[in-house]
């Protein structure tokens, strides 16, 4: 009952990684990041909010919307352009709620604010009046390309010999430009890559020297990653094992399976990435993780259903048997094994279809550091590795079966075995289902 | 209580923060590390401080040390980052700190200043004994810097130890007589029961602390919160806005304001300043304090909501490795929530912090589990220094209610309310009620 309660939590398995650390400015900071630019003619405002535990727990407490948040920060946000205040607009917004320590989480807030329009050369002051005494980061920067010391609020300076940045006004002379106006982060970026990149296989991918050996060595730990979490809750063990021992599966039938939890995984990191990358703009990879999840949840449904009505016939047809009441029609055998390789299909993709985020973050991570060969094999690894564990504990499974189907043969536990297993899946199905679906709101 | 600890717990509160910013660490009471230091450098470090110049002095510093890094340098930083945490509040100079003092040691083991810094971080971390090594071997590189005997006191104290404390509480004193040592000659009277001498000794601190901010706000406050404990709410009030007007937004004036104002009926203003102190640095007791207020101006459900933080800030805090058995237990048992619970966390803090403060929340969370005979004997050694604190004085008179010796019960109660009349928003009507009976 407790696995059934650590399974649950299949997007916990999506939090995990990320929960190691704390924020790195404090429980209490509260941060904030401006950067004034010109697009086109049109003076814009990209704003960052990142709150620490406690204020993002009080925030949510007190149930203020972002749309509230954008607001406030527009009116806390003094712009003058050429000595006269102009007014700041939030136009696109995105919000977040990475994992922070204790089980808690943090909150990032970006919002594009659009300001007056710019013909000529034209002096742009703001000065950032937001909750001048809380404690946290401050900065503010001009133009769409200056550097951020803190890179937006994803990494703050660790070195011993620099204090936190208090910028909170900045001037300068503005003028039309062709850059587009700003961007707002998408995806699993915007789950603090700071704290999410933290996890081991994450920190694969930027290594800097790129020999023979560490290369086979980043290759041999992504396979232990990839292992490893697959052995983390999720990704479908018991779902597997309830399959194979229900289905009177073999140990080809789990290979199989670790073949298609690969491929599955492969695949849908790759696809994830691709949306990632060139569909941010209609679509947030974070919205598709609830709809892989009821995806994955309807798979295993569907599979527990049609194993439970098979082995609800072949109940009947066992008793029909002892009972000789039985006439002797159809192939059924052949339906079965049938409904084997499809049950096989559905159930391997559902271990496989939920990609691990830190898998993902491997994946962007070497697009931007232009080592995509590097970030693909690494990845195929990851899969390879997290296949072998799943392949693993189904022979397991398997092996463990036979055994003790060769010492009680049709003992009644025997027979209910797989009704039973059936009911597992079925249960978890449901389970998985229901936890996506709050999500999709 | 409140009141009380605010001294006393000062560690507590100092603990509470640099949890709260992720690995930093304070200690008020010990806070005033111009006296470890070798005279030029304090010279330089007060000079800076007084004229609220730290950040310029740690940017020097900084600069420096990128050319050439050298042992005096790092800890010198070191304790210039603690400064700068407790000018801001911000404590990740703490982390900061910790780290410079560290490097500082490494380049030379027996540096004083890195010695001292780690000492004042190790008692904010309430890791007592660890705190009265490093004073102890900080003791033995310099046994005429007053500051070292400031760290090993203040770390006997928590450990119960109150004669050793004492002795090298006198020994700073004489040494140097300054911010810190007269601060600790007022918290030592007042452990003693001599209240006026305490705000005596306290208001000396207040003159040595003239011209520099922070210090200043914070002796004028610890005065104020003395002056609260005797039952004088009024110059309480005064002094936390004198400290308000050197130091605008001072955390620690606030709540003390908070509470004054609270101790005159004026809930509502109480309100808005406990908020403005928890807006700035949400210390679990601002927050339980919050919490009160809200209660008490009927508004249960936002009382509520501030003790659920508290257990939200405790979360943190425990994950971050501090170890506030005692506060969290006082907590609960104030609250009627957990009390079993509560009781076995007051156990395991009396074993970390032997001293009166472990003696009083052990009796109190025995008694509030209704185990009174076990409690008298804590309830006694609490008192047994002749500590003037309504509170330890009410919680004694609740065990003798309890075990049924009603004229003890009434004098404790009538002693608590004739020293501060309104000593808990929450207990001081169960106080007036019995000293009724």
């Amino acid at each position: 009952m407790k696995r059934l309660v650590v399974l649950a939590g299949l997007l916990a398995a999506l939090v995990l990684p990320a929960a190691a650390s704390a924020h790195p400015l404090g429980n209490f900071t509260v941060n904030r990041f401006a950067r004034v630019q010109v697009s086109g003619h049109t003076l814009y405002v990209r704003y960052v909010l990142d709150m620490a535990e406690i204020p993002t727990y009080q925030a949510r407490q007190q149930g203020v919307g972002a749309g509230v948040y954008a607001l406030r920060i527009a009116r806390g946000l003094r712009l003058t352009v050429d000595d006269a205040p102009a007014r700041l607009v939030p136009v696109r917004r995105t919000l977040a709620f990475p994992a922070g320590a204790a089980g808690l989480h943090t909150l990032r807030l970006e919002v594009v604010l659009r300001g007056p329009e710019v013909t000529g050369s034209t002096r742009v002051t703001v000065d950032d009046r937001n909750e001048p005494d809380r404690l946290g980061w401050r900065e503010v920067v001009v133009g769409a390309h200056a550097p951020s010391v803190s890179d937006e609020l994803r990494a703050y300076p660790k070195s011993l010999l620099s204090s936190p940045l208090r910028v909170t006004r900045a001037s300068a002379v503005l003028r039309p430009t062709s850059d587009p106006p700003p961007p707002l982060t998408r995806g699993p970026a915007l789950r603090a890559p700071d704290r999410v990149a933290d996890s081991g296989f994450a920190t694969l991918i930027a290594r800097r020297d790129l020999s023979g050996l560490v290369l086979l060595g980043s290759l041999a730990a992504a396979l232990f990653w990839g292992a490893a979490h697959a052995l983390s809750p999720g990704h479908g063990k018991t779902i597997v094992t309830a399959y194979l021992v229900g289905q009177r599966g073999t140990p080809r039938h789990a290979a199989l399976l670790g073949l298609i939890v690969t491929a599955t995984h492969t695949v849908g990191v790759f696809a994830l990435g691709l949306v990632t990358l060139a569909l941010s703009q209609f679509v947030v990879p974070d919205r598709l993780y609830p709809w892989l999840n009821l995806t994955a949840g309807a798979l295993v449904v569907s599979v527990g259903l049609a194993v439970l009505r098979q082995r609800v016939a072949e109940w009947r047809h066992d008793r029909a048997h002892r009972t000789g009441l039985h006439l002797h029609v159809h192939g059924h055998v052949h339906d079965h094994t049938d409904f084997s390789r499809r049950g096989l299909l559905a159930v391997g993709i559902s271990g496989g279809l939920l990609p691990c985020p830190s898998a993902l973050v491997v994946l962007l991570a070497a697009i931007s550091l232009h080592r995509l060969a590097f970030g693909l094999v690494l990845i195929l690894a990851f899969s390879v590795g997290l296949a072998a564990a799943i392949t693993g504990v189904g022979l397991l499974a398997v092996l463990a079966k036979r055994t003790f189907a060769r010492r009680s043969f049709e003992g009644p536990l025997v027979r209910a075995l797989p009704v039973a297993s059936a009911l597992v899946i079925l249960v978890f199905g449901l389970v998985m289902s229901a936890h996506a679906l709050p999500e999709l709101a | 209580m409140r009141t009380r600890l605010a001294l006393v717990g000062v560690a507590a509160l100092a603990a509470a923060l640099a949890l709260l910013f992720g690995g930093a660490f304070e200690h008020e009471a010990a806070a005033r590390g111009g006296d470890v230091l070798p005279p030029a450098i304090a010279e330089q470090l007060q000079r800076g401080f007084a004229a609220g110049a730290t950040a310029a002095l740690v940017a020097g510093l900084q600069g420096e040390l990128r050319v050439q890094p050298s042992a005096k340098a790092y800890g010198t930083l070191g304790l210039a980052y603690e400064q700068r945490a407790r000018e801001t509040g911000d404590a990740t100079f703490y982390g900061r700190a910790e780290r410079a003092l560290r490097r500082a040691l490494a380049l030379h083991p027996n540096d004083l200043n890195a010695l001292a810094g780690l000492g004042q971080l190790a008692l904010a971390r309430h890791q007592f004994r660890h705190a009265l090594t490093l004073g102890r071997a900080a003791r033995r590189v310099s046994p005429t810097t007053a500051g070292v005997y400031g760290i090993v006191g203040d770390a006997q104290l928590e450990l119960g130890r109150y004669r050793q404390a004492f002795t090298a509480f006198d020994r700073m004193a004489t040494l140097k007589p300054s911010v810190a040592s007269y601060a600790r000659v007022s918290y030592a009277r007042e452990l003693l029961g001599d209240v006026r001498g305490a705000e005596q000794a306290m208001a000396l601190a207040v003159s040595a602390a003239a011209g520099q901010r922070e210090a200043a706000a914070w002796t004028r406050t610890q005065l104020g919160l003395l002056l609260l404990s005797s039952g004088r709410p009024a110059a309480a009030e005064r002094e936390a806005q004198r400290a308000l007007l050197v130091f605008p937004g001072y955390h620690l004036a606030l709540d003390a304001l908070a509470q004054a104002e609270a101790a005159q009926g004026r809930l509502a203003t109480a309100l808005r300043h406990e908020r403005a102190a928890v807006a700035r640095i949400p210390l679990p007791q601002y927050v339980g304090f919050l919490g009160d207020l809200e209660r008490a101006t009927g508004h249960p459900a936002r009382a509520r909501g501030q003790y659920e933080l508290i257990r939200v800030i405790e979360r943190l805090l425990a994950a971050n490795g501090v170890r506030n058995d005692l506060d969290i237990a006082l907590f609960d048992v104030d609250h009627g929530i957990r009390l079993r619970h509560a009781l076995e966390l007051a156990r395991r803090g009396y074993r970390e912090r032997p001293s009166i403060v472990g003696d009083d929340v052990l009796g109190w969370a025995l008694a509030r589990n209704g185990r009174c005979g076990e409690a008298l004997p804590y309830a006694r050694r609490a008192l047994r220094l002749g500590t003037r604190d309504a509170v330890k004085e009410f919680h004694r008179g609740y065990v003798e209610a309890c075990l049924g010796h009603r004229a003890a019960a009434r004098t404790w109660y009538r002693r608590a309310l004739a020293l501060n009349p309104h000593f808990s928003i929450l207990w001081a009507p169960v106080a007036r009620k019995g000293a009724l009976r």
